[in-house]
């Protein structure tokens, strides 16, 4: 367990998504409005490169069943059956224990670094 | 045994006993030119009412089900259901005051093991919610009646709400029923629009249930009505496992167009549907009937329903034996007992009967 260098950060250029090698693993480094996240390529579902899926807010309830769209919480969602996970916890939308594998991130002297 | 019966198709009322309890205008217009009719188009005659049963009076069902298959109760469904198809929300709330109004004073009164499901006029949520009302607290009165086809709008959409307010006011479940004839009016007897004859319509009756569940679950309706619960009856059940799984799946995906859910839509119906068993699914392999109900969440999901007097009856022997005695004690009796929050401490008094 260690912080790791994968990048730097001009690989990473806002909503795009760098992939990087790390041992033998895919690992997606996405930029959101120069907030980093790191996602192992795998969907828990089916297997699908998730990484190449596609970065949204998401449609949230209030406890009155108001309902209306968050932008800030970052969604991650598969480019196959579009399952939703938070982009910070990986963790799913909906109430099931499947979640997507994220790594620490953080950035250093123009370097991305990813704990693993 | 112990025994509550869902679905008993009491009789009448005749015309002279609808213009009693009519109010006007309609006590002159029926009086003067009948019901308003609708017909199906299709035969069903050779379906109708067991040959050899008659419903006509709390006398007649009181000896030919009550007393002879030891029912502690029976929930009086009544014979009615065109009314659902009558375009005239007026008339059907008229019809609907007097239908109910005609069960309590000749069957309620008759024997203490009737209840009654509110008959509502689905043409106007107003009007029904206000005849919910008007019935709720009497202590034989214990369900709403829903009639279940093709409806104008599906069950889970706002336009039911204030139904669903009253009912939950009064801790009322809603309890459904097919209305085969009132379909017609709506411009489908099946999911595929209209099918030729009551055969095919009878075996197509799980479909709109499939439709009205999925509208009732993926509309949120039980998270803003978490007392809400629903009954339905003489749809079958072998359809809930692929409907449940199907809802699940296809919500991992496409949740944002139900954001309203807190769980996966098969915790709501586990937590607020309950179905009836007759027509019983009659397997070529009885386990695989066994397997069925574990597949739907085993039976505490269910609750028993004859029928009588109608041509598909299931006496309470029809489920198997294999099931056990706790799971058969569960269907015939304990689950209703729960679901419409009936009465057991006079259990055993009025039992004269066996299977």
């Amino acid at each position: 367990m260690a912080w790791v260098e994968v990048a730097t950060i001009d690989e990473c250029p806002p909503g795009r998504v760098h992939m990087v090698d790390l041992g033998g693993r895919e690992v997606g480094i996405f930029n959101e409005e120069g907030k980093y996240y790191a996602v192992l390529n795998h969907c828990p579902h089916k297997g699908a490169p998730i990484c190449r899926g596609r970065v949204v807010g998401r449609v949230v309830c209030d406890a009155e069943q108001r309902v209306t769209y968050d932008h800030e919480a970052k969604t991650l969602r598969c480019p196959w059956h579009h399952w939703e996970f938070d982009l910070e916890s990986g963790k799913a939308l909906v109430p099931i224990s499947e979640r997507i594998k994220v790594f620490p991130v953080m950035v250093r002297d123009g370097m991305v670094l990813i704990h693993t | 045994m112990q025994l509550v019966d869902c679905d008993v198709h009491h009789g009448g009322p005749s015309k002279d006993q609808f213009v009693e309890h009519l109010e006007e205008p309609y006590r002159s217009e029926v009086a003067e030119r009948g019901l308003r009719v609708l017909r199906s188009g299709s035969r069903f005659e050779d379906g109708g009412n067991r040959w050899d049963a008659s419903a006509s009076s709390p006398k007649a069902v009181r000896e030919q089900l009550l007393d002879r298959y030891g029912h502690q109760y029976a929930l009086l469904t009544g014979s009615y259901g065109p009314i659902a198809g009558i375009p005239d929300p007026e008339y059907a709330a008229a019809i609907c005051r007097a239908y109910n109004a005609y069960t309590a004073e000749h069957w309620l009164t008759a024997d203490s093991r009737y209840l009654m499901a509110i008959k509502v006029p689905m043409q106007d949520s107003q009007f029904a919610a206000a005849e919910i009302e008007r019935w709720a607290g009497h202590p034989q009165v214990k369900a709403v009646s829903f009639w279940g086809g093709a409806e104008r709008i599906p069950f889970g959409q706002r336009y039911y709400w204030p139904i669903y307010e009253a009912a939950c006011r009064h801790q009322l479940p809603i309890h459904v029923h097919p209305a085969t004839t009132a379909t017609i009016a709506s411009g489908a007897t099946s999911a595929a629009g209209q099918v030729t004859n009551y055969l095919q319509m009878h075996v197509c009756l799980p479909q709109f249930y499939q439709a009205h569940l999925i509208s009732l679950v993926l509309e949120g309706v039980f998270e803003r009505f978490p007392e809400l619960r629903f009954a339905f009856v003489e749809g079958g059940f072998g359809w809930v496992p692929h409907v449940v799984w199907r809802m699940d799946k296809e919500y991992k995906g496409l949740r944002q167009q139900a954001p309203v859910l807190r769980r996966l839509p098969s915790e709501y119906v586990r937590d607020h549907v309950k179905l009836t068993t007759q027509p019983i699914e009659e397997p070529h392999k009885a386990r695989h009937l066994i397997e069925l109900i574990d597949m739907m969440g085993g039976p505490e999901m269910l609750m028993y329903a004859s029928d009588f007097p109608h041509w598909d009856f299931d006496p309470p022997n029809v489920l198997p034996k294999r099931l056990g005695e706790d799971a058969l004690k569960r269907i015939h009796y304990t689950n209703a007992m729960e679901f419409f929050g009936l009465d057991s401490s006079r259990l055993g008094a009025v039992n004269q009967g066996g299977f």
